[in-house]
């Protein structure tokens, strides 16, 4: 099939293998479901249900095999100066680079990206090979240590699986590539178990666009995939959430603060990924067997040394961070330690997730400046434990930038809305510094390192909107009426320089005439005649002043001019609009 | 089936969704059997790291021990009993914010469980709040308990009436302690306990009351003997208290404080002026052997004699020395007729003139004419 996809392959991802057995090409394909009772829409998401429970199915399995690998290899309790601390991330470091180069090429990095490619270049096709690969690799990486999370990868074995389910279902090609964003949300869903973060966080950073289309195939799929891991997993959420005090006013202020603090980390966090990992990338090739195991090396050395909370997910000591077991001091330094010990997982192209450790570095963040805020100021600020739940949603406004999911998750996580207040004020101030000091968003960044250029949400908010409005001029003058006989018409029209006239028709309409037309019914010796008993049925379409500059292409080309018209009043003309407007807006809008 | 044939099914939705169903069940029960395997070593793997941190809190360690509940409670997220030692581990290193949410989870989990009830209970009397202390521990006192649910709901009980007892909420305690009393068995030690803890309640009937169903019980339990006599001995019925401390000391020879309030309660009945069936001219007697034992007192203790009494300015009420003086001198007419309330002053002088010297030290003979001067119309007859 991809023989007749006609893509361009990427240096990151090169272009799929061929599926066997799909008959027809993509871009030729109609839906097969338009002749069965079922229909299509309705056996979408039928199917976006059986992909959630897929998903779940192997996110259980997932889980369960990052924890068996993390016993195997670190122990049951991960501990300072011990020398399976030490090298085993590096151990499979190795193993990993060798898995990677030579068996599943495509399972590099966390997944996000790739599903997002899969997407909008490759019609939402993910082999099921980079399932099986990312797997295998990303839960080598997290049990062993590696300080990566499992959120990503799920997301990206989740696509996987949808398109395994539904690329032999003869769906039309605007469905074929739904199923990567609905798998994903499922995958997603599945590993965080919060549907609500993980539908928006696809709509934020996988689709990248806000879609009604999709929403309910993609909340079914999400649906469907929690209730299967809270069967086998029970429904226990992630973290237990310290008992939450209401926030005082003045609170608001240490919040800010976080927000602040917050947003300078989640740009030296971002930078380094952005900064290392061309330079690793553009390293000699041999180096690649390697890059994985020295990253091991140093985070092995550093759980060595004593802070192996950084290793793998790290979700344990996130929720002991929300329940005042560290000191601010040691707080901080797990925050700092966790962005190195990421940055250098990362961009050696270790497979797995940004989704864990940028959490971990928010609840250690927010843990670390609660308790200093607390130290200095103790009649200001509350329990540290609200502080790390908060900075967890500053981190991820801040670093990954999907500033809805940032909200919801902590809501969702916490099951409170007390807080939604500071959520809100401490995200702002971080999604705001980190887009004032890192234009570009992490998941854009890296998907142009990769030489991709994939829509951007972020970027469609900062568009400004070309409206009907901009580029309309002011209604002409004569206006004529279907009541009009020819004669006053001809003369209304007889000083005016324009050629075509608009005519607004009783009860509700309008049209347009030329002169040429109206000369043509008087030399009839119409002149007693209205123009509505002359003129043909046709109504001109109409457009109204708020509408996007686009939608006036639909029509300007059918007719010369297109009336704008009042919301109020189908009969008021707010203006006219013709395509060399549209086009001398664009040209103005372009130079500046 | 050849490739066709295969995308005829695939085109017909009901063949699919019932493939799909039979695939998500063959995966529902893979997955079931991979999990129950995993869980079971998880288990094993929880239980070892459970009973090291059992271990390990015998053993004095309680950091190591937590953070062996807490490995255990990652591998076995849902046991309530892991949660429970967890989350009164965290308690007894102080870390209550934490402890609190473990327990607050096990409670929405079974709000009527004792054992929660009465962690908590405990944690919210370690945070010194009253209310809530009382609320959990009548849950405990009313909650379900898997075993020994009498000896566990008396212990609670009891708990909290100490507690009571220790934030000076008397009332409360008294009341507890009054509904406990009634529920108890007819054990000596628990009976014993309750009797004590009405003594700190100074509700000493009760007291006098529990040591005595003590008594008819087990006769000569020198602690009850004791206690009864202490509780009789604050009642003022000295003749009472004088019987069983008289016993208390001959079952226990060491028991110096019986001993002494016997000394006193002997003292007292001696001495007493207004006992029942005394003649006048013994009650009179009595009285100035009081009285001169006050101004002896006084004498002995000059530093005290300045004052007349606590509060009064020295210019308003003249010196106790110049009062005992002219109450000497008032003392000759001691059983005239006339003179009935004669009695009552001496007294109330004796009373001031113990009260003023008590820095001086009291003898058991001062503290015999204090409690004969305060209770001078309660002394049990």
């Amino acid at each position: 099939m991809s023989n007749s996809l006609n893509v361009t392959s990427p240096p990151a991802q090169p272009a799929p293998a061929a599926p066997s057995s799909a008959s027809l090409p993509i871009r030729q394909r109609t839906s097969s479901f338009s002749g069965t009772t079922l229909g299509e829409e309705r056996f979408f998401l039928v199917l976006a249900v059986f992909i959630g429970v897929f998903a779940g199915l192997a996110v259980v399995c997932f889980r369960l095999a990052i924890e068996w690998t993390s016993i195997a290899l670190l122990g049951a309790t991960p501990e300072p100066h011990t020398l399976r601390v030490l090298f085993a991330p590096a151990a499979v470091g190795l193993l990993i680079a060798i898995l990677v180069i030579h068996v599943f090429p495509q399972v590099r990095g966390s997944g996000v990206n790739q599903t997002k490619a899969a997407l909008y270049i490759f019609n939402g096709y993910i082999p099921f090979r980079t399932a099986i690969g990312k797997f295998i690799t990303a839960a080598l990486a997290i049990g062993s240590g590696h300080s990566l999370g499992p959120e990503d990868p799920s997301l990206q074995i989740g696509a996987s699986l949808a398109w395994a389910l539904g690329q032999r279902m003869n769906f039309s090609r605007e469905k074929v590539r739904l199923l990567a964003p609905v798998g994903a949300a499922a995958g997603l869903a599945a590993a965080f178990n919060a549907p609500i973060s993980a539908v928006l966080f696809v709509i934020e950073e996988v689709i990248g666009r806000w879609s009604a289309g999709i929403l309910g195939s993609v909340v079914l799929s999400a649906i469907s995939s929690v209730v299967v891991v809270r069967w086998f997993l029970g429904a226990q959420p992630l973290f237990r959430i310290p008992p939450l005090t209401v926030v005082r006013p003045t609170e608001l202020l240490a919040y800010a603060v976080l927000g602040i603090v917050g947003g300078v980390a989640a740009v030296i966090f971002a930078k380094s990924i952005g900064y290392f990992r061309p330079r690793l990338r553009a390293l000699p090739n041999w180096t690649l067997y390697f890059q994985p195991a020295v990253a091991g090396l140093v985070i092995g050395l550093m759980g060595y040394l004593g802070a192996p909370q950084i290793m793998g997910a790290g979700y344990q000591y996130m929720d002991q961070a929300m329940h005042d077991q560290f000191a601010w001091k040691m707080l901080a330094i797990l925050a700092g330690l966790k962005i190195l010990a990421t940055t250098l997982s990362f961009v050696t192209g270790t497979p797995g997730g940004m989704f864990a450790p940028t959490l971990f570095v928010g609840a250690m963040l927010g843990g670390a400046v609660g308790g200093l805020e607390r130290h200095f100021y103790p009649h200001l600020t509350g329990a540290t434990g609200i502080y790390a739940l908060v900075g967890m949603g500053v981190l991820f406004a801040g670093f990954l930038r999907a500033p809805m999911t940032s909200v919801f998750m902590v809501l969702e996580v916490s099951g409170d809305y007390s807080i939604i207040v500071p959520v809100i004020l401490a995200n702002a101030f971080a999604y705001v510094i980190s887009r004032s000091l890192q234009p570009t968003p992490i998941f854009d960044l890296l998907t142009r390192q990769d030489g991709l250029e994939l829509p951007s949400l972020e970027e469609q908010r900062e568009e400004s909107i070309l409206r009907v409005e901009d580029a309309m001029k002011p209604p002409p003058d004569p206006v004529l009426d279907s009541g009009d006989t020819v004669l006053a018409a001809n003369q209304q029209i007889e000083y005016s320089p324009a050629n075509v006239f608009l005519v607004r028709w009783h009860p509700a309409g309008w049209t347009s005439v030329t002169r040429e037309t109206l000369k043509r019914f008087a030399s009839e010796g119409k002149t007693e005649m209205t123009l509505g008993s002359l003129l043909p049925p046709q109504r001109l379409p109409y457009l109204h002043p708020d509408y996007p500059l686009e939608m006036a292409l639909r029509y300007v080309y059918q007719t010369p001019l297109v009336p704008v018209l009042s919301r109020a009043d189908l009969l008021k003309l707010e203006g006219v609009i013709s395509s060399e407007d549209v086009m001398a807006k664009y040209r103005v809008a372009q130079t500046t | 089936m050849d490739r066709v044939g295969f995308a005829q099914i695939m085109n017909r939705p009901a063949a699919v969704i019932a493939s799909l169903t039979v695939l998500a069940v063959i995966g529902f029960a893979g997955v079931t059997r991979l999990v129950n395997r995993f869980g079971e070593q998880q288990k094993a793997l929880a239980r070892h790291l459970y009973e090291q941190g059992l271990a390990e809190q015998r053993a004095g360690k309680p950091e190591m021990a937590l953070e062996h509940f807490r490995a255990a409670l990652t591998y076995s997220r849902d046991n309530f009993q892991y949660q429970l030692s967890l989350a009164r581990a965290l308690r007894d290193t102080g870390r209550t914010s934490e402890s609190e949410t473990y327990l607050v989870n096990l409670w929405e989990r079974s709000p009527q469980d004792g054992a929660v009830n009465l962690a908590l209970g405990r944690l919210a009397a370690r945070e010194k709040l009253l209310d809530k202390t009382i609320q959990y521990y009548h849950n405990a006192i009313y909650g379900v308990w898997p075993s020994n649910s009498d000896e566990n709901r008396l212990n609670a009980w009891f708990e909290l009436v100490e507690f009571l007892l220790r934030q000076n909420a008397r009332p409360q305690a008294q009341a507890e302690l009054i509904t406990l009393s009634a529920e108890l068995p007819h054990r000596p030690d628990l009976q014993l306990r309750a009797a004590d803890l009405f003594v700190r309640a100074q509700d000493y009937p009760h007291a006098l009351l529990e040591y005595q169903h003590v008594l008819q019980i087990d006769h000569g339990n020198p602690q009850a003997l004791a206690g009864a006599g202490e509780a009789a001995f604050d009642l003022a019925r000295y003749r009472t208290a004088a019987r069983y401390l008289e016993a208390a000391v001959t079952a226990n020879t060491q028991d110096t404080q019986s001993a002494q309030m016997l000394q006193i309660s002997r003292l007292i009945l001696d001495e007493d002026p207004f006992g029942r069936g005394i003649a006048t001219s013994e009650r009179n007697r009595r009285i100035r052997s009081i009285f001169e034992d006050a101004g002896k007192r006084l004498d002995a203790c000059p530093n005290s004699s300045a004052a007349a009494s606590s509060g009064a300015t020295p210019t308003a009420v003249p010196p106790l020395k110049a009062r005992w003086m002219e109450m000497k001198t008032k003392l000759a007419r001691l059983g005239l007729r006339g003179e009935s309330g004669l009695a009552d002053e001496v007294m109330d002088l004796v009373l001031q003139i113990e009260q003023q010297t008590a820095n001086c030290g009291m003898t058991p003979q001062d503290q015999a004419l204090l409690l004969l001067a305060q209770n001078r119309a309660g002394v049990e007859q």
